[in-house]
């Protein structure tokens, strides 16, 4: 009885081109996009960034310090005469603007007490840019400044290789585990995402079933209300199962014949990603049969379960990395499941995480599957009354 | 087979009962039209029968065993073929007849001569690799009505079987469920169409408000009915004819229900005695549908 109920689950679901879509094709879409459209945000673009400088001081030391910006950033652009407007429309990244004066304040042994130095950006540049292209701009200019007052000293002058760059030396610690890129980021998040996506369909057909009184006619047929619940159960986290095979193979073999990084999984501990995908599946699959018992009508199913899915995927890190967020933002993130289940795997594939790692994450996941199985059962002897 | 006595039902937090001390039987190889206006408590009774909601005051037994234990030993005994197409659309037929044998516990080589049966039962042989969805209003109660049969029940429930089919399709339905009756099921059959429980029923319930207004034969309950005489209402004066029982304007005819002890003879004298010539009458006895009315006060089909 329960294969055959089973089967009838997987027939549905194969024949619903948009359940289908939404579970395998939309996940699989947005790990391409979007780890191809941040393919670069662990590797900032600076030499790309196309930029200008106003040199309006051609003492030396400001030569030096548009030669040094040039060595790190790639040539400049030619000023244009109206680089204030192609600023504005976002053709020139930025424009440093070397004032009168630098040269000698460079040469000076004392602090700056004013800005000698400009930097006018694109308004839509990234804030992390923006502050990465400023510290640079002052690091180099504190770099020059200290050559200069070593000069001035007896001692021997530094070696051209030598510089206060070499002083940090700063890594992503992963331990054994994968470098870390967009694929290795954007892999875990969209499957997540995509695994909680069971909730439209498995609710879709609940519905279906209980207001045509299909339902009604398989309890009045002596089916078990246990059984009826493991038969939409078990076909759902064979469709997780599946989704994270396929989400994972694409970022091992599709991202990089696209042109964007290969999902590493070389160093990973497989028992831990195991035991992270079926927490994740657990918690998944009991949301939607707590939502499949509780809506109502298909116009609810359809619209509660992905509006849902996008608020937790929003809230919880998904669509922007939650160490991003604000601070208010980052505890309102801890509460959602897709969080968890999204740090279980940044543990496992970023951080090279066994399974005591990702116990933090996975007992939540478990509590939560736990909680929502428990409370789909109480509906669902409520709704076949 | 079948038999109800006393039940009640209240649903949790109602101001009103759904069934108050509803009685009645349904016997093996006879049909019951179970008749009711919307919210006359016919849906509370079926969800009774098909185990969804519990007896709360009253007994259902079959064959004297609780209906609770009777379905717990097997509950395929009891099928009820829902009003909706209790099916899965996006399945072919064939898949749909299997899945609900495998939930009827059938398997193997009984399952498959089942599925075979009610196929040719329904005549869907031809649409067995058939979408459900793709089906028509009739095939598709074909299907339901296949459903039901899966498990050879021997109390049927069919809740307004032909609902939207077209006469071709309700005929054979109908004809289906009588032999299935004739074959040695007890049928329960509700409708809208009094002219189907005509057709079908041996034996007629009529309920409102949750209880019984009349239980019979159908034919005793058509001969118990009071006779009628119809006559063109042109020049009929209607206080005459309100002296031998009701009367009733309808449309181009005037219709008298008689009062006991009258006859249609002493109409038609008193008439020509003041002078109106009757050149047409119509002496009859209510239908089911006029019965029906006459007990509850309105239509089949009003909310």
């Amino acid at each position: 009885m329960l294969a055959a109920l089973i089967k009838k689950e997987l027939l549905a679901l194969t024949r619903d081109v948009h359940g289908m879509a939404a579970l395998f094709l939309m996940p699989v879409i947005f790990i391409i996009v979007m780890s191809l459209a941040l393919k670069d945000v662990y590797h900032p673009p600076k030499r790309t960034l196309p930029y200008a400088i106003d040199a309006r001081d051609s003492g030396k030391a400001a030569r030096s310090l548009a030669d040094a910006w040039a060595r790190d950033h790639g040539p400049a652009q030619p000023l244009p005469t109206d680089w204030s407007d192609q600023l504005q429309a976002g053709q020139l990244k930025y424009v440093l603007v070397l004032e009168p004066g630098l040269s000698e304040e460079l040469e000076l042994p004392a602090f700056p007490t004013q800005a000698r130095m400009r930097l006018w950006t694109d308004p839509g540049l990234d804030g992390n840019q923006f502050n990465t292209l400023r510290s640079e701009a002052a690091g180099l200019a504190g770099e020059l400044k200290a050559r200069s007052a070593l000069a001035q000293t007896d001692g021997a002058p530094p070696p051209t290789d030598a510089s206060m760059q070499a002083i940090v030396l700063a890594e992503r610690h992963a331990g054994s585990g994968p470098r870390p890129t967009a694929v290795q980021q954007n892999v875990p998040a969209w499957l997540v995402f995509g695994m909680f996506f069971v909730v439209a369909s498995l609710a879709g057909l609940f519905v279906q079933e209980r207001s045509t009184g299909t339902l009604a006619r398989l309890h009045s047929l002596g089916v078990p209300r246990a059984l009826l619940l493991t038969s939409k159960a078990l076909p759902y986290l064979g469709v997780n199962a599946v989704q994270a095979m396929l989400m994972l193979a694409v970022g091992v073999w599709v991202m990089p014949r696209i042109g964007g990084d290969a999902l590493s999984l070389h160093g990973i501990h497989w028992g831990a990603l195991a035991v992270a995908i079926s927490a994740v599946s657990l918690a998944a699959v009991g949301l939607a049969l707590v939502l499949a018992c509780a809506v109502r009508s298909h116009a609810q199913a359809s619209a509660v379960g992905p509006i849902l899915n996008v608020l937790m995927a929003a809230v919880g890190g998904i669509m922007v990395p939650a160490f991003v967020m604000p601070a208010f933002m980052q505890r309102l993130a801890a509460w959602s499941p897709m969080n968890w289940g999204l740090e279980a795997l940044l543990t496992v594939l970023l951080r090279g995480g066994d399974i005591s790692a990702t116990w933090p994450h996975v007992s939540k996941l478990a509590a939560f599957a736990a909680l929502t199985w428990l409370l789909a059962i109480v509906l669902f002897r409520k709704s076949t009354r | 087979m079948l038999a109800i006595d006393d039940l009640g039902y209240r649903y949790p937090g109602a101001s009103q009962t759904a069934l108050a001390g509803v009685t009645l039987r349904a016997l093996r190889g006879s049909v019951l039209g179970l008749l009711g206006p919307n919210g006359a408590g016919k849906t509370t009774l079926i969800s009774h029968l098909a185990g969804l909601i519990p007896v709360q005051r009253g007994a259902i037994t079959v064959d004297g065993v609780p209906l609770a234990n009777a379905r717990r030993a097997n509950p395929a005994r009891i099928a009820v073929a829902p009003q909706e197409y209790a099916f899965y659309p996006m399945l072919t037929v064939a898949e749909n007849l299997a899945c609900f044998a495998a939930a009827a516990r059938l398997h193997g080589g009984r399952k498959r001569e089942r599925i075979e049966a009610c196929l040719a039962v329904a005549q869907l042989e031809r649409f067995a690799g058939t979408r459900a969805e793709r089906l028509s209003g009739g095939l598709k109660r074909r299907l339901n009505l296949a459903i039901a049969l899966l498990p050879e029940p021997e109390l049927l429930l069919f809740d307004e079987p032909t609902v939207g089919v077209d006469p071709q399709s309700r005929a054979f339905i109908l004809e289906a469920i009588r032999s299935l009756a004739r074959q040695g099921a007890a049928v329960i059959y509700t409708s809208h169409y009094m002219e189907e429980i005509e057709a079908i029923a041996d034996h007629v319930v009529i309920i409102d408000h949750g209880r019984v207004l009349r239980d019979g034969l159908l034919k005793t309950l058509l001969s118990d009915g009071p006779l009628t005489v119809s006559v063109p209402a042109d020049g009929v004066d209607v206080g005459i004819l309100s002296r031998f029982g009701a009367v009733e304007n309808k449309s181009t005819k005037l219709q008298v229900r008689l009062a006991d002890g009258q006859s249609p003879v002493t109409v038609l004298a008193a008439l020509e005695s003041a002078g109106v010539p009757v050149h047409q009458a119509e002496v009859g006895r209510d239908n089911l549908e006029q019965l029906f009315m006459a007990l509850t006060r309105r239509s089949l089909r009003d909310e």
